[in-house]
């Protein structure tokens, strides 16, 4: 019963990218949205089936599985075409077709104007599809199947302006980065096969523990494998430089794909794979540390970006750096709890941000914006929500989420204090940056298109740029479009808004501490076989984390608020003291340089240089022309005897007959 | 089922009746082969199509579909119960050499009959779509060329397989220097002859030491069917020269590096319906020699070459790729990306273990699947981009065309082995057997996977994507174009839903054609024939 | 009275039965002679060919009654076996070619008919000896009575107009000289063989030889070496091959035809006697050196026929590879060995005639000569001619579906089986080789155009006042080599040589239709083809003819 309906999950959005895909001649004006939206709202009613179901099974058996054909069965390897529905999954693609309602709903509005607009809800469609098949798969070939599904998905919605050549860059950087990700998964998943003979997850936890020793070569570099799809599919430092370009796509793809979701598999592969992390605990280490790198150094960098879509995707790779982190250290319910509120301020906030953006006319720029408080109250209020939710202010969800994670981290003592501390450093700067954001584009002297705006009139550039490089749009197709909305004005996108806004605040109560925790026992079938699962809470430092975490964002907020409303001069000055670090962060740490300088220039390099030279001078001069050469030598001797004078002739002959005698007086 | 004579001769029969019968409806203005390619943008348009169907072209059609059908046939009616024979004709040639005309339906020549006749089938439609100058002669030598193929899978005497191998090439001769693009369309061709040709007859020469000396080694009376040269192996170092000879006609043909050198040339100077096939299939000849042929009768040279061999791979994955992202000859990109992509089929084959061989059997399909209709994709570019197949004068082209525009992004995401494409699943046998045999090498052999994203991809950008180019009309795939493409795109989404169709009809044939090879490599040790039967 | 009667009796027995097809054969020669000298030009252009059709008829029909026998006779001077039954048909087949090419050609009718086609016969005789000659005296009887009418013919092509009549002249003269010293090697070899063993009788000799430790005695050694030099010449093997290019491209195109293909017969013929009965037990000694030469021809014949763009110069290089190829059954000494060279003498022969054919045919029809531009882009007008020399030289390159495939594989299994693999393997490379040149030739006929206004002939007045390069006023021994025409330059040849133009204009000989030159290239084409596809019958023939040799196993 639970299988079936987590096949609809399935099946309901594939089925709507098909409907958009061919009927896309058909369709005229909102129709793609609405099948687009019913199709995942279809898609969410029968999670909640699978929820419902599952829970009717006794806790021990609710890790359930169901196939439908044989993929590949062949020399050894079996794979079916399975899906396995246990909670985490269920957990997941309830998120999953939630937030992905939402913000279909939200699209109806925002892309209303597009012309590529069939185009964007079939892909939109599919991705939520690839998303469910990565988070319901059976086995490690479909699973790998799911994780390219959403890469490539993410790909087409990055570039979905295809004529802005920044798009498409952005895209290609994203999809060959998420590429690295397969290969590690792959290769991962080889390391693990080779021993477990089976690629079939839950047969691969039974036999892992027998399998393998604890810190075996072959698990550790499996699950470091692994690890590194992790960090490219959830933008973990060194592999997240795709993100931030990622915001080419339209502002619903960023707070959909880029925030909400598809960002946070990494997280969910390492919770699935547990079992086998935990019998690599250098993996799991290496992938704490890799979190809290990646949640200090991008919020280092959202503290001086100026386009506000970047702003919040560095502030997703940093929250998603706690998830990472909060998994690693076996703090699993805590983790995908963060992931849960965090989808939902953080798709909140990007939201917002379209609203602003369309206010804008496209523009993205916080030097630009400013005093739109006035202009857009509801899209304020939202920000607001999701800034305080960001920040960990009590009792918004990300308060509760955030500390959890720290506190088990905590408890792994030892060199885990470390990481415990960076996460409040990370709170911190969170905080600051978050609102720095809130306040530039709200407070302060409204700028030209917030007056429009209180004058009750939208702002539109009359030539419409690319805002990333200034580029004149190509106004045939693959733009915006020339009209903007906002919030304000579209009764889907306020909709879309409240719900999340209402989850960004309420979410956080299902677990809070000591009161009750819904998701660590919703969580624990999964999780059963895990020793580091029973959070054993010590109350002292409980309390402590959460005092701290309130203190440290309430003076982060203060802060940003003294800085840059109350007097702006103390940013610059700021700025010039600390000249040498803005720098750093301004340029993000400059890895998309060092990534130009280890890996693109080499590999053109060496595509030029096999071009030009090697093709020419060794594969055809050499190999074909050396040969021809040799034959064109012989012919031209033969013609230099072939003179046509007797007197040769003779002399060869003499010569070939004294040769032939000589040979065979030698045999005598 | 009608037997395989009927399946291998009817193309060439409808050939020659296509060429001695006059054709009945008016052919073609007598265009040259180059004003075709730009005429034919025009002639593309609704409404100015039609002139070019001629009657040797309906009937070369027709030939090709029923081949077409008669292979489905024996696919649909294909047991895969065991390594065994099926569908066998024998009847003796010549006694006097011992040689047989056999032929056979097996796991590893199944599918690759079927790939031949469905992209046969493709290239003559789409070759019917526009008109030839000497239409008769054209279609003569396409068909020939079908039959020739045909014969080379299904020869089941080496040297009959010779004898095809060799004549595969001459009709691709003169299709090549007949109708090939200026400039220098004869020079490219006979420089591609003469270099395939040159290893496949060094192959002649070790394919009648082979029957000879086995042949003493029985002390019987010579013979080249090659089950019964399997029951006579030769010394191991015979087997060494003889399989360096045969592993030269192979690599040619594949091509491999740094044998490729014939292949810019000739891709360029080829028409594009031509080199279809001549991509789609010619290759896989060799690597399916490599794997019918070479690795049952040489094990033990198979094995004491295959450092070698996977390095050769290796190198042709890498440089393939590489150059493959550099070119801007869209042909030229798609060409050194079969480079790259045969090389991923010869490392499946000698990792010597049924999961490369299985991988590398189903690459082969696949690759041709993807391969073909990426050429086509690129004429119907050209088209649309002026008549030049380079990169930088196209782009925007997804505009007003979303059909093709999704249809190419298909083809693209297939090419680079998108995991849920059916090529995924042959690379992840091929690089799990290569995994087993020698781990290094697949590791590097992954930086192949990751390069065929870029290349594929940029092919795809730089022309459906970014600011429209020069002279580019953008206008959607018409319905006839669209007879080509889409069969082959169907076919590789059913592929890729269910792999396992392909698989499980190969897999025992597959593994008794590693066997002896697996087993020379490793003598002693008991898991590697653990893993020959899991 | 009685005198003459004791003469018979003590004459040996003849066997009238074995010697007729040569009996029929001089004696066709002679009356064909007479008729020439029939005064009505009808008589003389047509009645004689025809007869010296029906004498070659004739010798067939005789040869295939003698079939199955195995005899030798004039005291065992001659064998009657199905070696030499087998040579003698091939022989006739190439016979009747040159025939059908000379019958309207200027060559046949500048020298008056019937002398022409006498020599040809009487040539043709000189083969039959050679192919059953199973006595030194008579191989070399044989080998003259073959060559000095062949000498003869080479200079038919002279007449008071053109250089290319000149250069006839001058091949013939050439032939002459280069023919008299290889006949001179071989008598002087045969004379040692004499000297060493007291035998001319190949039995006799291969017994005294398979006695003691003759086999290795210096002077039979230098016997045999200066054979082997002997016969080399007259089969043009490197490097005794020299004449070949020029003599070919100088003499009338059937004559070359007839050369091309009758002479290889009948030399390798009296290699395989020769060297496979009456050396067979100093094999050792001579096979590795005839496999070395029959590697350099390989190479040399190939190389040089490259870039040639004189088709008959091409032809010629490619025959001496030919000869070298098939050299490699003689080296082994099998009976494999055997069957392998005969087989693919026949195959040769059809390939050639084919080729030949079509190149008589545009010399007639273009003013180009045999350059390859006579047969551009004939693949669109002219399919009659396209695909006979097509498929001819596909089969020459040993193409599959070609009866040259066929009789190289052949070849090579002989050699593979005969412990000579490195020998194979150099057959392969020169095949390699061979498409360099024999695929532009086939590229020229479908992939190019017609030359201007070399389809229609112009007037022959035209063409007799068309400025001739002036390699018409060479000395006719300095020998004006075409070679220095292509590409290759004259590497320290003086200058003076450098002659002809590639394509040197000539009067067309004929205009209008020619039925028999048509008729000779399309059949040859198709046996070329249809033993490619069926070799079957032709195999049964050279088993038998394998067979004849014993002492082979």
């Amino acid at each position: 019963m639970a299988t079936t309906y987590g096949w609809l999950v399935l099946a309901f959005p594939l089925l709507g990218t098909l409907v958009i895909a061919f009927g896309f001649r058909s369709l005229p004006g909102r129709y793609a949205g609405w099948i687009g939206t019913a199709a995942i709202g279809l898609a969410f009613l029968a999670a909640l089936g699978t929820l419902i179901a599952l829970q009717g099974h006794s806790p021990s058996h609710r890790e359930l599985e169901s196939s439908l054909w044989t993929y590949a069965s062949t020399v050894g390897v079996n794979a079916r075409l399975s899906i396995l529905v246990d909670p985490l999954s269920v957990y997941m693609i309830l998120i999953v077709t939630g937030i992905s309602t939402m913000i279909h709903l939200y699209s109806i509005s925002y892309l209303d104007e597009d012309r590529g607009n069939a185009r964007f809800f079939s892909y939109l469609n599919f991705f939520v599809f690839s998303m469910l098949l990565l988070v319901l798969a059976g086995n490690f070939l479909l699973l790998i199947v799911g994780w390219a599904f959403v890469g490539a998905a993410s790909y087409l919605l990055i570039s979905f302006w295809y004529r802005r050549t920044t798009a498409t860059k952005a895209g290609i950087k994203a999809f060959v980065i998420n590429v690295v990700g397969d290969v590690g998964l792959v290769l991962g998943t080889y390391f693990i096969f080779k021993h477990t003979h089976t690629l079939n997850f839950l047969a691969t936890f039974k036999a892992a523990p027998h399998v393998f020793a604890k810190g075996e070569a072959d698990i550790v570099a499996g699950c470091l494998l692994l690890l590194v799809g992790a960090c490219a599919k959830s933008a973990q430092v060194p592999l997240h430089t795709w993100l931030p370009d990622a915001m080419e796509g339209p502002t619903p793809v960023s707070a959909l794909i880029h925030a909400a979701t598809m960002v946070t598999a990494g997280v969910y592969l390492i919770a699935r794979m547990h079992v086998l992390f935990e019998l690599a605990p250098a993996a799991q280490d290496t992938g704490a540390v890799i979190g809290a790198l990646t949640l200090l150094i991008a919020g280092t960098i959202a503290l001086t970006q100026t386009d506000i879509k970047r702003v919040i995707a560095y502030s997703t790779m940093s929250q998603i750096g706690y998830m990472i982190m909060g998994v690693s250290v076996g703090a699993y319910a805590a983790g995908m709890f963060h992931l849960m509120t965090h989808a939902f301020f953080k798709a909140l906030l990007f939201m917002g941000a379209g609203s602003i953006i369309g206010a804008m006319g496209g523009e993205q720029s916080l030097e630009k914006m400013g005093g739109f408080r006035k202009a857009l109250p509801f899209t304020f209020a939202c920000f607001i929500i999701g800034g305080l939710a960001l920040s960990g202010i009590p009792p918004f969800s990300g308060f509760f989420s955030k500390d959890d994670i720290l506190l088990v981290t905590a408890e792994r003592g030892g060199w885990h204090w470390a990481l415990y501390v960076m996460g409040y450093v990370g709170a911190f700067l969170t905080a600051i940056y978050t609102f720095r954001m809130i306040f530039r584009a709200f407070y302060g002297e409204p700028v030209a298109e917030a007056r429009e705006l209180e004058g009750g009139h939208l702002h539109h550039a009359e030539v419409p740029t690319n805002p990333a490089n200034g580029e004149v749009e190509d106004t045939d197709v693959g733009f915006p479009g020339p009209h903007h909305t906002v919030a304000e004005r579209a009764m889907p996108m306020r909709v879309a808004m409240t719900v999340l806004a209402i989850g960004a605040v309420g979410a956080g109560l299902v677990q809070v501490p000591g009161v009750d925790d819904v998701i660590v026992n919703f969580l624990r079938p999964t999780f059963a076989s895990s020793p580091l699962y029973e959070p054993h809470t010590k109350d002292g430092l409980l309390i402590f984390g959460m005092v701290l975490g309130t203190v440290l964002g309430l003076t982060g907020i203060a802060i940003a608020y003294r800085i840059w409303v109350k007097q702006p001069s103390i940013a610059v000055t700021a700025r010039e003291r600390f000249g040498a670090l803005y720098e750093l962060f301004v340029n993000k740490w400059y890895f998309d340089e060092l990534i130009d300088l280890a890996v693109v220039r080499p590999a053109a390099a060496v595509g030029s240089f096999a071009m030009n030279t090697f093709e020419r001078v060794f594969v055809q001069d050499t190999l074909i022309g050396g040969t021809t050469g040799l034959v064109r030598a012989g012919s031209a001797a033969v013609r230099a005897v072939q003179n046509g004078f007797l007197r040769y002739y003779a002399a060869l002959l003499v010569l070939g007959v004294a040769g032939v005698g000589f040979y065979f007086l030698l045999q005598a | 089922m009608p037997p395989l004579s009927i399946l291998i001769w009817l193309p060439a029969l409808c050939g020659v009746v296509g060429a001695i019968i006059p054709s009945l409806l008016k052919v073609g203005a007598r265009t040259t082969e180059t004003s075709a390619e730009t005429g034919a943008a025009s002639a593309d348009e609704p409404g100015a199509s039609g002139s070019a169907w001629s009657t040797s072209g309906i009937l070369a059609l027709i030939g090709s579909v029923v081949a077409l059908g008669l292979s489905i046939g024996y696919i649909a009616d294909f047991h895969s119960g065991g390594p065994a024979l099926q569908h066998v004709t024998d009847i003796v040639w010549i006694s006097t050499l011992g040689i047989h005309y056999k032929l056979g339906v097996s796991g590893l020549n199944v599918f690759l009959v079927g790939l031949t006749t469905l992209l046969f089938a493709a290239a003559v439609l789409a070759s019917n779509l526009r008109s030839w100058e000497r239409p008769k002669l054209f279609y003569f030598h396409f068909m020939l060329a079908e039959s020739a193929v045909l014969g080379a899978f299904l020869a089941q005497d080496l040297a009959l397989f010779v004898a095809f191998f060799d004549l595969m090439l001459i009709p691709f001769y003169f299709l090549i220097g007949g109708w090939g693009r200026e400039p220098d369309r004869v020079k490219a061709t006979i420089k591609l002859v003469i270099y395939t040709l040159v290893g496949s007859l060094l192959m002649l020469a070790a394919a009648i030491a082979t029957g000879v000396l086995a042949s003493e080694q029985g002390g019987g009376h010579i013979t080249f069917v090659l089950t019964s040269l399997q029951a006579l192996p030769l010394s191991k170092g015979s087997q060494e020269w003889i399989f360096l000879f045969f592993a030269a006609a192979f690599l040619v043909k594949m091509p491999a590096f740094p044998l490729h050198g014939w292949m810019p040339d000739g891709y360029r100077a080829m028409p594009i319906e031509v080199l279809m096939v001549f991509s789609g299939v010619l290759s896989k000849v060799g690597a399916y020699g490599f794997l019918a042929i070479v690795l049952p009768l040489f094990p033990q040279a198979a094995a004491h070459f295959q450092v070698l061999m996977l390095l050769i791979a290796l190198a042709s994955i890498i440089y393939g790729s590489a150059l493959a992202f550099t070119q801007t000859d869209a042909r030229l990109v798609a060409g050194y990306s079969s480079v790259a992509q045969l090389g991923f089929i010869t490392l499946g084959i000698f990792a010597l273990n049924p999961q490369g061989a299985q991988g590398a059997l189903l690459q082969m399909v696949n690759h041709g699947l993807v391969v073909a209709p990426l050429f086509f994709i690129i004429l119907l570019l050209s088209r649309r981009a002026g008549g030049s197949e380079d990169i930088r004068e196209m782009g925007g082209i997804a505009f007003r065309a979303p059909v093709l525009a999704s249809l190419f992004l298909i083809v693209a995401l297939a090419t680079l082995a998108m995991p849920g494409s059916s090529n995924f699943v042959g690379e992840f046998l091929i690089l799990l057997g290569v995994f087993k045999a020698k781990l290094a090498i697949a590791v590097i052999a992954f930086s192949g996977v990751v390069m065929a994203s870029v290349y594929a991809l940029r092919l795809f950008i730089g022309a459906m994507h970014n600011r429209v180019g020069p002279k580019v009309k953008s206008r959607d795939i018409t319905v006839r174009d669209g007879l080509v493409l889409v069969p082959l795109v169907a076919v590789i989404l059913f592929l890729a839903l269910y792999p396992q169709f392909a698989l499980h009809r190969s897999e025992s044939s597959v593994k008794t054609a590693v066997a002896s090879a697996h087993l020379a490599l490793t003598p002693l040790s008991p898991q590697s024939t653990a893993s020959i039967t899991p | 009275m009685t005198l003459l009667a004791t003469a018979t009796l003590k004459g040996p027995h003849v066997d009238f039965a074995g010697l007729s097809p040569l009996i029929a054969l001089l004696g066709g020669a002679a009356i064909v002679l007479l008729v020439g000298l029939l005064s009505s030009k009808w008589a003389r252009a047509q009645l004689v060919p025809a007869l010296s059709l029906a004498v070659l008829a004739a010798a067939l029909g005789l040869t295939i009654w003698q079939w199955g026998e195995e005899k030798s006779i004039l005291a065992g001077a001659l064998r009657i076996d199905d070696l030499a039954l087998v040579l003698n048909m091939i022989l006739i087949a190439g016979g009747a070619a040159t025939v059908l090419l000379a019958w309207r050609s200027r060559a046949a009718e500048s020298t008056a008919h019937g002398e022409w086609h006498a020599l040809l016969l009487t040539s043709i005789g000189g083969m039959f000896l050679l192919a059953s000659a199973q006595n030194t005296v008579l191989v070399f009887l044989g080998l003259e009575l073959l060559s000095i009418p062949l000498y003869v013919l080479c200079a038919t092509g002279y007449s008071k107009r053109g250089q290319h009549q000149e250069r006839s002249l001058e091949s013939g003269l050439k032939y002459l000289i280069i023919g008299s010293v290889g006949s001179a090697t071989l008598l002087y070899g045969l004379a040692l063989i004499y000297g060493a063993t007291g035998a001319t009788d190949f039995s006799a000799i291969d017994s005294a030889l398979s006695t003691g430790n003759l086999a290795t005695d210096p002077l039979t050694l230098t016997g045999i070496a200066l054979c082997v030099a002997g016969l080399c010449f007259k089969a043009s093997v490197a490097p005794f091959h020299q004449w070949t290019p020029d003599v070919y491209e100088g003499a009338p195109t059937p004559v070359t035809a007839f050369m091309a293909v009758a002479t290889k017969v009948a030399a390798l013929g009296v290699f395989l006697r020769l060297f496979d009965v009456a050396f067979i037990n100093a094999q050792t000694s001579w096979a590795p050196a005839v496999a070395v030469l029959a590697t350099i021809t390989i190479l040399v014949g190939n190389v040089g026929a490259l870039g040639q763009s004189s088709l008959k110069r091409m032809l010629a290089y490619s025959s001496v590879a030919q000869a070298g190829y098939m050299l490699a059954g003689v080296v082994v000494a099998t009976k494999l060995g055997v069957q392998a060279t005969v087989f693919y003498l026949a195959v040769y022969v059809a390939m050639n005639m084919a080729s030949f054919a079509v190149i008589v045919a545009r010399e007639r029809e273009t003013t180009l000569g045999d350059s390859v531009d006579a047969v551009a882009g004939i693949g669109r007008d002219r399919p009659w001619l396209a695909w006979p020399m097509t498929i001819s030289l596909l089969g020459l390159a040993g193409i599959p579906a070609t009866a040259g495939f066929i009789g190289k594989f052949y070849l090579i299994d002989a050699a593979v089986s005969g412990g000579y693999t490195w020998l194979g393997v150099a057959i392969v490379v020169g095949s390699m080789i061979s498409l360099g040149y024999y695929l532009p030739v086939i590229a020229a006929i479908w992939m190019r155009e017609a030359p201007a206004g070399a389809g229609q002939p112009s007037s022959s007045s035209s063409t007799a006042s068309a400025p001739t390069p002036k390699a018409g006023a060479l000395p006719a021994l300095a020998g004006g080599s075409p070679e220095l025409d292509s590409d290759a330059g004259p590497l320290g040849v003086d200058p003076s040589v450098t002659v002809g133009a590639p394509v040197q204009p000539h009067a067309p000989e004929t205009t209008g239709p020619q039925p028999e030159v048509l008729f000779v290239a399309v059949l040859a084409g198709a046996a070329t083809l249809f033993f490619g596809i069926i070799p079957q019958p032709l195999f049964n023939l050279v088993t038998h003819a394998g067979g004849a040799l014993s002492g082979l196993f």
